[in-house]
């Protein structure tokens, strides 16, 4: 595969089964016009970037807290290039896995000491049980002395945070705890999957969300939490389909309205993402099947069920949840880290489906 | 929790400037072995606050430990199997973390703190 991380880029690659696939595409249809337009909106809630958004607490913190022994149970498997980079650390290294679900890579290097943090209590309390140290905390305000750490890990995190802003704090905490010299690997799901299969299974959250996200007072004025607040529900697909249709084509107008207010480069985009194109949607709802079985062992379900966060699927057999992700796309998570002024990318790859990258903090 | 982990966590809270060290609220002790790592020793040693270490490791029943320290007490596994235990074997698995500057309490149960803010203190 040939990577080409330069931000001005007009070509990139995608491994697509045995062979290299060249696409062709512009600067501008490379940003997915409908969120990056969201992004820029800068409203500060009343608490800032910290403060949870609705759709993280109820998409990914609720939901791994319902599915946390389930989700355990599936994840055993060590991914190779953490492996190594855990691995190539020095001996008597202190290193902070934050956001570290079962704990599957505490203590990888015993060699090493390792602690970790999760804002997944049910998760952490797996981590205890296997003898880890571990504390319950916020990736975005990480209760860790600046510069202790040796070293650094967030292994499929930040694709949970909803905001560009929190995508970035993340990675400026995470370079904060962490001494000068220490390294900080970052992994997270890309836009580009192998299998791209899998992505069919994903709910796109701008096709079917977009009027409510967009909203009827527009988004320069509605601040990006109340859009989260009240925008997914659930129950639309219950909706006869001229009511969606119509509310669909009043969103549009809407849309073509804002986009009209922003660059050009921006309408373009938004035009070829009407044409359905996959590699600029983000924004997912990933599907988590928790069989009957498991389910019934959690009182955490029936509270799901009964308040709309979760779905009954009879064919599978399971309860299904809804995960929230903002897949990143190629030279995304490379810019947000070049964001960062004490710390370099030392190194960056793609493998398996995700984008990393490899900080050394330099100040 | 560890005294390690004592002596890296910090009160996060908004608008708090000295968050460090937490007072230590102790209701129960445990102690559980690990196995020794001199490098890992060494590289700590630079990064503890001693003062913290000392005064939690009394809190949780445990006085061995030097008020004042050199660098040249590495040398001596004495002070290193002491250091050991006080950093890697007390663990307080009840009680709780006190914000210095704020009163807030983080409670500590099952041997994991939880240091989760509330909305208005990010």
């Amino acid at each position: 595969m040939i990577l080409d991380f330069s931000r001005a880029r007009r070509y990139f690659y995608r491994a697509c089964g045995s062979f290299t696939l060249p696409i062709v595409i512009t600067d501008s249809v490379f940003q997915p016009g409908v969120f990056s337009t969201m992004r820029e909106v800068k409203v500060d809630g009343p608490s800032g970037v910290q403060s949870t958004p609705e759709i993280e607490k109820k998409y990914v913190h609720r939901v791994y807290d319902a599915i946390a022994p389930h989700f355990s149970s599936t994840r055993f498997a060590k991914w190779p290039k953490v492996a190594t980079f855990l691995k190539s650390l020095r001996r008597g290294s202190l290193v902070l896995d934050t956001g570290c679900g079962n704990g599957k890579y505490l203590g990888l290097n015993p060699d090493c000491f390792f602690t970790g943090c999760d804002i997944s209590a049910p998760l952490i309390n797996i981590c205890a049980d296997r003898g880890h140290e571990v504390v319950v905390a916020d990736a975005l305000n990480l209760p860790y002395r600046t510069g202790f750490g040796d070293a650094a890990i967030s292994i499929a995190v930040l694709h949970h945070l909803s905001t560009e802003d929190r995508r970035k704090k993340a990675i400026h905490e995470l370079v904060r705890v962490v001494k000068k010299g220490g390294l900080v690997l970052i992994t997270v799901w890309a836009v580009e999957q192998e299998d791209r299969s899998l992505v069919t299974k994903w709910t796109p959250l701008t096709e079917k969300y977009l009027e409510e996200w967009i909203g009827s007072s527009g988004p320069c004025v509605r601040s990006p939490s109340s859009v989260m607040l009240e925008s997914i529900p659930e129950t639309e697909e219950n909706d006869s389909g001229g009511q969606l249709k119509d509310s669909k084509e009043i969103s549009n107008e809407k849309l073509q309205e804002t986009i009209h207010l922003s660059s050009q480069s921006e309408y373009d985009s938004v035009a070829s993402k009407s044409g359905k194109n996959i590699e600029n949607q983000q924004e997912y709802f990933v599907p988590w099947h928790l069989p009957y079985h498991r389910a019934e062992v959690s009182g955490a379900s029936a509270c799901a069920l009964a308040n709309g966060l979760a779905k009954k699927d009879d064919k599978k057999g399971a309860v299904v949840y809804n995960r929230y992700y903002h897949v990143f796309s190629e030279g995304e998570l490379e810019r947000l880290a070049s964001n960062v002024d004490n710390a370099v990318i030392v190194d960056r790859f793609y493998d398996k489906s995700n984008w990393c990258v490899i900080l050394e903090k330099t100040l | 929790m560890r005294l390690l982990t004592h002596n890296m966590l910090s009160s996060n809270i908004k608008g708090v400037t000295s968050g460090f060290p937490l007072r230590l609220e102790v209701e129960k002790v445990v102690e559980k072995q690990v196995d020794f790592n001199a490098d890992f020793l060494n590289n700590m040693f630079v990064k503890i606050e001693w003062k913290a270490l000392v005064d939690a490791s009394r809190a949780m029943g445990y006085a061995d430990l030097p008020d004042q320290t050199e660098p040249s007490m590495l040398d001596s596994d004495e002070f290193l199997k002491k250091f050991h235990h006080a950093l890697l074997e007390l663990h307080l698995e009840e009680g709780a973390l006190i914000c210095p500057e704020t009163g807030r309490r983080f409670p500590v149960n099952k041997g994991i703190p939880n240091m989760l803010l509330h909305e208005d203190e990010v």
